[in-house]
C-alpha cells in the first residue's frame, strides 16, 4: 500500500522562539480571562453595573482596526513569498506599503486606547477601584503594551522590506514579527466580546 | 480548503459586527451569549490558522491554539452558565 506523503510544514512559520512568545503569552493573559470570568460570576451586579462605563463604539472600532492590520501585514507577507527576482524591487515597495498601513493603524488602535483610558480615569477610576475595572484596566494596559511594542516591530521590518531585506527565500524575520501581531489581534478577539460584551 | 485573505478579513468583520451589535442593541441573552462565544472560536480559529499560517503545519502545533481556545471559552462559558452560589 503507498504511503500517503506528509506534505505539512514541519515546523510553523517564523523563527521557533516567538512561539514560545505566543504560548507563554496565550497562557497568560488565558489566566486573566478566566480569572474576569470567575470574578464576574462572584459580583454580577457590579460588573454589569461597571461595563456601562466602557466606551462599547471604541472597542468595536479597534476590533475592526486590528483585523484589518493583521490582513495589511498577511498581504505584505504574500507579496514577498511571491515575488521573483525580476519584480524584487516593486514587490518589496509595495510590501513595505502595507506594512506602513498596518503601522498606522497599529497607531490608531493605541491613539484610541488612550482616549478611552483618559475617559476612564477623568471619571476618578483606578485599579483599585473595583474588580472589574481592575481586571479591565491589568488587561487592556497589558495589551496595549504589547500593541505598542507590535508598532515598534513592524516599524523595523517596515524599514527591513523597504530596501529588499526580505527574499522568498529568507523572510523569517517578517514572519516572526507577523506572528506576534496575529497573537495581538487574537488575545483582543476573546478580551473584546469578553469585557465590553457579555453581561 | 484555502481561503483568501480577502475572505477571512469579511468573515472577521462580520462576526465583529454581530458581536457589537449584540453589545449595542443590548441583545445579549444567555442563548446568545453560547453563539458569541462560538463565533468567538471561529474568529480565534481563523487568526490562527490563515493569519498565522498554521493550518499548513503538522497538527501538534496547530491544535495548541485551538485547545487554548476551546479551554478558555469553555471556562467563560461555565463562569456564565453556572447556576449562582446563592442560588443553589
Amino acid at each position: 500500500m503507498p504511503k500517503v506523503l506528509d506534505i505539512k510544514e514541519p515546523y510553523p512559520p517564523g523563527d521557533f522562539a516567538i512561539w514560545i512568545i505566543v504560548y507563554v503569552e496565550l497562557v497568560t493573559f488565558g489566566l486573566l480571562f478566566v480569572g474576569y470570568a470567575f470574578s464576574r460570576r462572584a459580583n454580577l451586579q457590579m460588573f454589569n453595573d461597571s461595563q456601562l462605563l466602557l466606551n462599547k463604539n471604541i472597542g468595536f472600532i479597534n476590533t475592526l482596526i486590528l483585523i484589518t492590520s493583521s490582513f495589511f501585514i498577511i498581504k505584505a507577507v504574500q507579496k514577498i513569498k511571491n515575488m521573483t527576482q525580476h519584480t524584487s524591487y516593486k514587490s518589496s515597495i509595495v510590501a513595505s506599503q502595507w506594512l506602513l498601513l498596518a503601522i498606522l493603524f497599529g497607531i490608531l488602535f493605541l491613539l484610541l486606547k488612550l482616549s478611552e483610558f483618559s475617559h476612564i480615569f477623568a471619571q476618578g477610576i483606578t485599579l483599585s477601584t473595583n474588580t472589574f475595572f481592575m481586571f479591565y484596566l491589568l488587561l487592556t494596559m497589558f495589551h496595549f503594551m504589547h500593541v505598542s511594542l507590535g508598532v515598534i516591530i513592524l516599524f523595523n521590518l517596515y524599514q527591513k522590506t523597504k530596501v529588499q531585506g526580505y527574499t522568498p527565500q529568507e523572510h523569517r524575520g517578517l514572519e516572526t514579527g507577523a506572528i506576534y501581531w496575529h497573537l495581538v489581534d487574537l488575545l483582543w478577539i476573546v478580551l473584546f466580546p469578553l469585557v465590553y460584551i457579555i453581561r | 480548503m484555502n481561503l483568501k485573505a480577502e475572505t477571512i478579513w469579511s468573515i472577521l468583520a462580520v462576526l465583529s459586527v454581530f458581536a457589537y451589535a449584540l453589545g449595542h442593541f443590548k441583545l445579549i441573552s444567555t442563548f446568545l451569549v453560547a453563539i458569541l462565544l462560538i463565533s468567538t472560536f471561529l474568529k480565534g480559529q481563523l487568526i490562527s490558522d490563515y493569519f498565522m499560517g498554521l493550518k499548513e503545519t503538522r497538527l501538534r502545533y496547530r491544535l495548541i491554539p485551538t485547545l487554548w481556545l476551546i479551554l478558555i471559552l469553555s471556562m467563560i462559558a461555565v463562569a456564565y452558565y453556572l447556576p449562582s452560589l446563592k442560588t443553589l
